[in-house]
């Protein structure tokens, strides 16, 4: 029998085949040992799996299930004010401290070298991290859930 | 009552209210959904929640003209195969079944015979032993007791193919569960 004909076994018992696949496969079952063989075990199978149902959570933690995904959300909502804060904060600092940094004459030529060697890679290892993260994102075959 | 798609609209505008009636009524849902992929109780209550934050946060990204089901359950999947992909990682690619309690013998079901433990431990096993997309297929069908066609839409395949994933996974379940009992 075909392999695509033995996939209307799974079909057959779970009720899901039209008249017609039913007794294609019928007239095949009646003639095939092995086929035969194979419908008894997804029998057994499913037979064994009606047996058993998932697990439930107690009922106090369905009852605290809104208040507790609440809680997240705000907290979420309180992490973002915190990002967006740092984000405006650390960017004016580093403004300023290389603007005092180059309009200083006391500070050292070598310094000012080194700190803008310093911001530089800082920069560079950032927007290389961020590409690599936009890259890995672009791949992930799940990403369509996020859209 | 509101419909599903106008409740996700009313979370568009930050509306909490809407929020709150979409996650009573489907809470048990994705907690139930995510039991079946991770096989552990407390991350799936914690992966329904973060399931539920990223509705309220990409509800202006959600279609209103598909149904909100699929896209629910998208989410879900996504969050699970990342949560199992850092947990095969951090335990050396072994899926080590640590909570063997998330499937549970139902004997509030008396037409059926007494299945024994030892039997269940078999099947909590080889459940988890299989892959993503098997273990996904035979939780849907046989623990959520889904119809072909409302397997087919939630997971936006053909209904032929539904039959056809079923077939295989229930080939190495019965195979996985024969070489664990030998």
């Amino acid at each position: 029998m075909p392999k695509d004909k033995r996939e209307l076994l799974a079909g057959y018992i779970d009720g899901e085949l039209s008249d017609k696949e039913r007794q294609e496969l019928e007239s095949e079952l009646k003639k095939n040992p092995e086929l035969k063989a194979e419908l008894e075990e997804f029998k057994k199978l499913k037979e064994v799996t009606g047996m058993v149902r998932y697990a439930d959570l107690p009922d106090e933690i369905w009852e605290n299930y809104w208040q507790s995904l609440y809680r997240k959300l705000e907290r979420g909502l309180g992490w973002i004010f915190l990002s967006i804060g740092a984000i405006i904060l650390i960017s004016l600092g580093l403004y300023q401290f290389f603007k005092q940094l180059y309009i200083d004459s006391q500070t050292p030529l070598m310094v000012k070298i080194g700190m803008t060697a310093l911001g530089l890679g800082v920069a560079i290892l950032l927007v290389s991290l961020g590409r690599e993260r936009i890259f890995a994102y672009k791949r992930d075959r799940y990403r369509e859930v996020k859209k | 009552m509101e419909t599903d798609k106008s409740l996700v609209m009313n979370i568009k505008t930050g509306d909490k209210k809407a929020f709150g009636i979409l996650v009573e009524k489907y809470k048990k849902v994705a907690f139930r959904l995510a039991l079946g992929l991770v096989g552990n109780k407390d991350d799936a209550y914690d992966i329904s929640q973060e399931a539920f934050l990223r509705v309220y946060r990409s509800a202006h990204t959600y279609d209103t003209k598909q149904p909100f089901l699929p896209w629910f359950y998208t989410i879900i999947s996504n969050l699970c195969h990342t949560w199992l992909k850092k947990r095969q990682h951090r335990l050396n690619n072994t899926l080590d079944v640590d909570d063997s309690s998330f499937l549970l013998i139902d004997y509030g079901n008396p037409e059926k015979t007494m299945v024994k433990e030892e039997t269940m431990e078999l099947l909590r096993k080889a459940l988890m032993e299989l892959s993503f997309e098997d273990r996904e297929i035979i939780s849907l069908q046989h623990f959520r007791g889904m119809s072909y066609d409302e397997i087919a839409d939630i997971l936006k395949i053909p209904r032929g193919t539904v039959m056809s994933r079923l077939y295989y996974a229930r080939k190495k379940l019965a195979k996985l569960m024969k070489e664990q009992y030998a």
